[in-house]
This record gives structure tokens, C-alpha cells and sequence, in this order.
């Protein structure tokens, strides 16, 4: 069976999903305020992160190639299918853009022109964070993105109908690759400065991109975990065994410890400088957020931690779901909390402004003080999209590379 | 693990490939090998040896854990209880500055505490000798030894014989 079927149920299920974050998104915008905060910051949250899950997947796809590694060669086409999201994703991120222009949402403070003749550092920044870069940017970089993708996605196929000893298509392949390694890593950074960071104009971080790349990376890699898991039970890759999930185990416990040191250092490093225009961002978040706060820390250090530090636990598909699954809501949860509070204040300035309503301040607000079923409802629509177009993908090419040059190293793979 | 004044036979192979199809032969024979030396890791060898996991790491989350329990308690009372200082306007006990230093700690007592130990196991150490089977284990050769030390003639032929049948380049029967 190296041609995955994708049918009936399976693609039910992803339709209902998406349903699910359908209803759950008319729902959102209906019982949403004037602006609709609510409704588009969920949109933004949930975009960002599939979109990042499939950049993330492009990433270690070159990182593989260019490092001559061919451990993951077996289940490389899962890779492949997750980096061709990057079409759904450019549309995703072109709604958020098109409101920018359209004025239809107030998720970032610096896209409001009152805002910005009054205020001396939103007009500093205002030559990187204007609507104009942010969907040149967006189009721009996640053209190139999508280039590569479809390059090394084609030239891998080619590789199975006319691969020979030459390795032609393979030599090909590495150029895209190590191409695409700075290219990827530079404008990534430049994507999340403009699509998450930026809801706090004022404030800015300079490890912040490796921070988002580490919390994506770890989703992506649990989301893999679990869909190579599914694929096995159906019957699916014969040749992936325990060796390749260890692997992949380890990479999940690896940038678990990378994304706390990230997320630590941001923290001891604000908390220390003691500037007030860096602490307001963790002021707000301990003064409003801090259950989520320390539950983010929880889920996504202390569990893959004690639960992935033994050997057999890498090894065995329950505890492997079981800290997948956490790793994947957990963040998730990473990105509401970085997102969630700025959109929040600049939804406040924006409605108090036009005298529609008093700043709330501080209260409760729903779908911004918690994740409420709503969220997790656009949460399951956006996967059932993912998962569909990743499947899609992935019944469109032979489920193994039966040329690769790097084939049997992958399925005699020993840890 | 020293095998000081212990009689052996042992035999050297060429190539792993080889090593391991031996090591086969002798399980299907049932005859116990002794140990197993390669100048290189062998995928698969632990296996066929049935050689229990490593319960080294045990004792590296043991010393880890000390060593965090020495940074954080050490650190707490010397800027909280013995001799508080105010450092950049922090309270005394401000536990994000002593993470840093726990987890240089904890990694510092885990790597000297597993190494020390894998050492101790091992009876190596400075100034030990330990005897060395054949010069050419850690170069490029691959070797089988067997136990004689209250061995027959009889078994002792038994394994020459069986070394001779799976490939080995080399014999010899000594005393470490």
C-alpha cells in the first residue's frame, strides 16, 4: 500500500470539522462587539499557527536535505504535504491583510491613523509597520516560501517516476534546500515581528521570532507524531517502526527544553532591564493572565519534560499521543497568550474612542481573559482544513519515495 | 569491566558483519560469551548479547537533582537568610536570577556524577591499568572471548573449533 487513499470517512470527518469552525466563527461574529475583535483575532490566532506548523515543516525539510540525513526519508512525504499548507495559509493571511485595508478589524494599534499622529514611537515604526509591508510582506515572503515548497515537492516526485544513480533530481533538490534554509530563517523572523509581535506595537523583542519558530516547531512535530501514528494503524508505511518515533520523540523533548530557555530568557531578561516599556508586556500578562500564564509554562515545559525524559516513553504510542496532544492545545494556548492581550487593549482603545462604549479595563472578557468553546471551535476548524489539505496532498504522490537515494538508510534506521 | 588475571580465548574478526553472524552461531550453540570488543558502536549487538539497558541516566537524574537541590537551597540562604543583599532593586529571594546557575548546576553535578561512576563501574580510572585483550580491538578488528578460566581442554578445542568454522582471522588463548 504506497498509495494513500484519502476518502469517505476520513475526509467527513475533516469536513465536519471544518464546519464545526464555521458555525464556530458565525457564532463569534454575531455575539461579537462592534468591532469584531473577537471574531478576526481568532482568525489571526489560528492562521498563524497552522501557517506556521506548514513553514516549520518546509524548514526541517531543508534542514534534512541540506544535511545529507536520511532517517526521515520513509515518512518524508508527510513533510512535504504539510509545506504545501503554505497556499491555504497565503490565503488565510491575505484575509487578515485585505482588513487592513478594508478597515474591518482593529487588530493592530499601528493601523489606526489617529492613533499613529498621536504618538511618537508608532510613528518611528511606522516604516516597517504599515498596511502596505504588511501584505507586500505577506505575498512577497510566502511566495518565496511556497516556491520552495513546490520545487522540492515536484522535483521529489519526478525522483520517483525517473530517479537513477545519478541522483540528478536530488542534487537539484539541495540547491532549493540550502537556498531555502537563511531564506526561511531570516523572513520568518520579518513575518512574526509583523503578524504576532506587532499587536503590541510599543513593545518588541528580539528573540521573539526564535521563540515563535521553537513553540511552531514543537507543534509541528507532535502533529506529525500523531498523524504518522494514524497512518500506521490504518496500515499505512509498514517500514516506519519505533526508531523513526523515537527520533522524532526526541525532537519533541529537544525543542520543548529550546522553547522554555527562549521563553525564560524573554522573561529574566525584561524582568531584570526593568524598563517599563518591555515589563508592561509581562505586567499585563501576570496582572490579567496569570492562570494561562503558568499553565502555558506547565503544559509545555514540566509535562514533555518528566514524561519524554525516559527512553520507553519516546518509544510507545500512548505516552507519544498523550504529550503530542498536550503539546499541540499547549501551544496553541502559547500563541492566545501572545496575541490575546495586545488585540484585546487595541479593541478597548478603539471602541472607547469612538464613544461606543466606556474602557472596559480589566474585566473579564470572553475569548480573550480565556480560550472559551468558541475559540477551541475555530481551533478544530482550522485543523480539519489542515489536516484536508494535508491529506489531499498526501494521496497525490506514492506514500514512500521509492527512488530516493536515502531509502534504506531510513527503513534500517536504528536509534 | 577489569578482567584481571582471567584466562580467555578469544578470536578476531575482520568485519562486523562477520562478528555478528558468530555471534549468532554461538547463541543458536548455546555456548555464553564472555564479551564482545569493536573498535566502533555495533547496531544490533546489544541484542543479540542480551545485555540489559544502561542504569547509568538513574543516576544521572539522581546527581541532576542534587545538584539543582544544592544551587537553589545554597542560593536561597546565602542572599535570602545569611547575608541579604539588595541587587538592582530585586527582593532577596528573587528566584528567576537563580535559574541560571540551577541549571548550570544541575548539568555540571550530572556530568561529573555519571562520570565518576561510569569510571567506578567500569574499575577505570587514573593510574589503573587494565589489561588489554589485543591492541588491534580498538583499531579495526572485532572480537569474540570466551570464559577459561575453569575450562577443559576439551572446551577450550570446542571454542578454536568454533572460531575457526565463523571466520576468525585470528586465535589466541591468555591470560589477561
Amino acid at each position: 500500500m504506497n498509495q494513500f487513499k484519502f476518502e469517505g470517512k476520513l475526509k467527513m470527518t475533516f469536513l465536519v470539522m471544518m464546519l464545526i469552525g464555521v458555525v464556530s466563527l458565525a457564532i463569534t461574529f454575531i455575539g461579537d462587539d462592534a468591532v469584531h475583535s473577537r471574531f478576526w483575532s481568532n482568525i489571526l490566532h489560528n492562521s498563524v499557527f497552522f501557517t506556521g506548523i506548514a513553514m516549520l515543516a518546509l524548514f526541517m525539510l531543508c534542514a534534512k536535505i541540506t544535511a545529507f540525513s536520511g532517517w526521515h526519508t520513509v515518512f518524508k512525504r508527510v513533510w512535504e504535504s504539510y509545506s504545501l499548507f503554505l497556499v491555504v495559509g497565503l490565503v488565510l493571511m491575505l484575509i487578515v491583510a485585505v482588513g487592513l485595508w478594508g478597515h474591518w478589524h482593529h487588530l493592530y494599534h499601528w493601523n489606526d491613523a489617529e492613533a499613529v499622529a498621536n504618538d511618537p514611537i508608532l510613528q518611528g515604526k511606522s516604516g516597517f509597520l504599515n498596511k502596505g509591508w504588511y501584505t507586500f510582506g505577506t505575498i512577497a515572503i510566502m511566495g518565496v516560501w511556497i516556491l520552495i515548497a513546490g520545487r522540492i515537492r515536484s522535483l521529489s516526485k519526478q525522483e520517483d517516476q525517473s530517479g537513477d544513480s545519478s541522483f540528478s533530481y536530488h542534487r537539484k533538490m539541495r540547491i532549493w534546500a540550502a537556498a531555502g534554509l537563511p531564506i526561511l530563517g531570516f523572513t520568518s523572523a520579518a513575518m512574526i515581528w509583523q503578524w504576532v509581535m506587532s499587536v503590541d506595537a510599543h513593545w518588541y523583542s528580539t528573540l521573539f521570532a526564535w521563540y515563535n519558530a521553537a513553540s511552531m516547531m514543537v507543534a509541528m512535530v507532535a502533529l506529525t507524531i500523531i498523524c504518522l501514528i494514524y497512518l500506521k494503524s490504518k496500515g499505512y508505511l509498514t517500514q516506519l517502526n519505533q526508531e523513526h518515533l523515537h527520533d522524532l520523540g526526541k525532537y519533541m523533548f529537544a525543542f520543548s527544553i529550546f522553547w522554555t530557555y527562549l521563553w525564560f530568557s524573554q522573561y529574566m531578561l525584561i524582568w531584570y532591564g526593568n524598563i517599563g516599556e518591555e515589563t508592561i508586556y509581562f505586567k499585563e500578562r501576570l496582572d490579567n493572565y496569570r492562570f494561562l500564564f503558568f499553565l502555558n509554562l506547565g503544559i509545555n515545559f514540566f509535562l514533555p519534560f518528566f514524561v519524554l525524559m525516559r527512553n520507553d516513553t519516546k518509544r510507545k504510542y500512548g505516552t507519544l499521543i498523550f504529550t503530542s496532544i498536550f503539546l499541540i492545545l499547549g501551544h496553541w494556548l502559547d500563541f492566545f497568550l501572545m496575541l490575546k492581550p495586545g488585540i484585546l487593549h487595541t479593541t478597548q482603545e478603539a471602541l472607547a474612542h469612538s464613544g461606543a462604549v466606556e474602557h472596559a479595563g480589566h474585566a473579564f472578557t470572553a475569548g480573550f481573559s480565556l480560550p472559551g468553546f468558541l475559540e477551541f471551535g475555530t481551533m478544530i476548524g482550522f485543523l480539519g482544513l489542515f489536516l484536508y489539505a494535508f491529506f489531499f496532498n498526501l494521496s497525490r504522490a506514492n506514500l514512500v519515495p521509492t527512488r530516493d537515494p536515502y531509502l534504506m538508510e531510513s527503513v534500517h534506521h536504528h536509534v | 569491566m577489569g578482567y584481571r588475571n582471567k584466562k580467555i580465548v578469544y578470536g578476531l574478526y575482520d568485519d562486523e558483519e562477520i562478528l555478528m553472524d558468530a555471534v549468532r552461531q554461538a547463541n543458536r550453540s548455546e555456548m555464553s560469551i564472555l564479551d564482545v570488543f569493536s573498535p566502533f558502536p555495533v547496531h544490533g549487538i546489544d541484542d543479540l548479547l542480551d545485555l540489559s539497558e544502561s542504569r547509568l541516566h538513574i543516576g544521572g537524574f539522581i546527581y541532576g537533582m542534587i545538584g539543582t537541590l544544592t544551587a537553589v537551597l545554597g542560593m536561597s540562604w546565602i542572599h535570602a537568610m545569611d547575608w541579604p543583599n539588595i541587587f538592582g532593586g530585586k527582593p532577596y529571594w528573587a528566584i528567576a536570577s537563580f535559574i541560571p546557575i540551577t541549571f548550570e548546576l544541575t548539568v555540571l553535578f550530572a556530568a561529573i556524577g555519571m562520570t565518576v561512576t561510569f569510571y567506578i563501574i567500569n574499575g577505570q580510572g587514573p593510574g589503573i591499568k587494565n589489561p588489554i585483550v589485543h591492541p588491534r580491538i580498538s583499531d579495526d578488528k572485532f572480537c569474540i572471548a570466551f570464559d577459561a578460566d575453569e575450562a577443559s581442554e576439551e572446551e577450550i578445542s570446542k571454542y578454536r573449533s568454533f572460531f575457526d568454522q565463523t571466520g576468525a582471522s585470528f586465535i589466541e588463548t591468555k591470560k589477561l
